[in-house]
């Protein structure tokens, strides 16, 4: 399974400056592997010390959160496009 | 001593304000890109509603303390952003009944990973005051960037000569 996964800029330094980096895997937490494999030090960014994708990383198989899917085993197939969108957030001060 | 300048024209600073208006009580955001000549504005949606409901244990805030740009939105502007070569000059968002700062949360969320996620993007805060009857922006917006010297965000000032 041959997937396009379209890479943040902050996240850039690791692909060589590639925006999108091709990678292989059936579902996403083998994409995520792949992509380490290749792009070493992705995956601890991904990921927390638990191994579930970070608070503040969005992942989308083409228009869909993977949250609303299966998360990290949801399936993909050839052609489908992935994104890592790290959180644009804030808040103000609480007391 | 503000040692950088983010030249804002007037209506891009009159949209910014009545976007914080029109959201309040509740935080709004957007994305400025620029090609150097012109500004684009890009008001996103806060989904910080909807993540607080599906999730308050990771998200304890709604949307009146804190706010997350729809990552749909931010994916569709980076796009274009790319595309069109119109980098991601600032992002904004608004601080309903508070001063403009820039909190630890607004810098934990911007620092991640160790480093700022967009250390070429300003942050723009605008305070907005309100309440039933009358909603108001007080005080001055503030401008909070990347400083690669200082290894932290320091405030700029806003320069609207230009119109
Ligand atoms: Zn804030």
């Amino acid at each position: 399974m041959s997937v396009i996964v379209r890479i943040p800029t902050p996240l850039r330094k690791l692909t060589q400056n590639k925006p999108e980096v091709e990678v292989n895997g059936n579902n996403i937490e083998l994409l995520i592997d792949d992509l380490d494999a290749n792009y070493p030090g992705i995956k601890e960014r991904i990921y927390d010390e638990s191994d579930n994708i970070r608070r503040f990383v969005n992942i989308y198989l083409n228009d869909e959160d993977i949250r609303f899917l299966e998360g990290k085993s949801t399936p993909v197939n050839d052609g489908d496009e992935v994104s890592i969108i790290p959180a644009i957030a804030g808040g103000i001060l609480i007391f | 001593m503000k040692d950088s300048l983010l030249k804002l024209n007037i209506g891009i600073l009159k949209q910014i304000s009545d976007h914080a208006k029109s959201d309040f009580p509740e935080e709004c955001c957007g994305i400025i890109l620029s090609d150097g000549e012109q500004d684009f504005l890009r008001q996103c949606t806060n989904v910080q509603n909807q993540l607080h409901l599906e999730d308050p244990s990771t998200y304890p805030r709604d949307a009146r303390t804190a706010y997350q740009i729809d990552p749909k939105e931010l994916l569709e502007i980076c796009k274009e952003s790319e595309a069109k070569n119109r980098p991601i000059k600032a992002f904004y968002h608004s601080h309903p009944n508070h001063h403009a700062y820039f909190s630890e949360k607004d810098k934990a969320d911007a620092t991640v990973w160790d480093e700022p996620l967009y250390p070429d993007a300003s942050y723009i805060v605008i305070p907005v005051c309100g309440d039933d009857s009358e909603v108001q922006i007080l005080e001055s917006m503030r401008v909070y960037t990347w400083d690669l010297n200082v290894g932290d965000y320091l405030e700029s000032e806003i320069d609207s000569s230009n119109g």
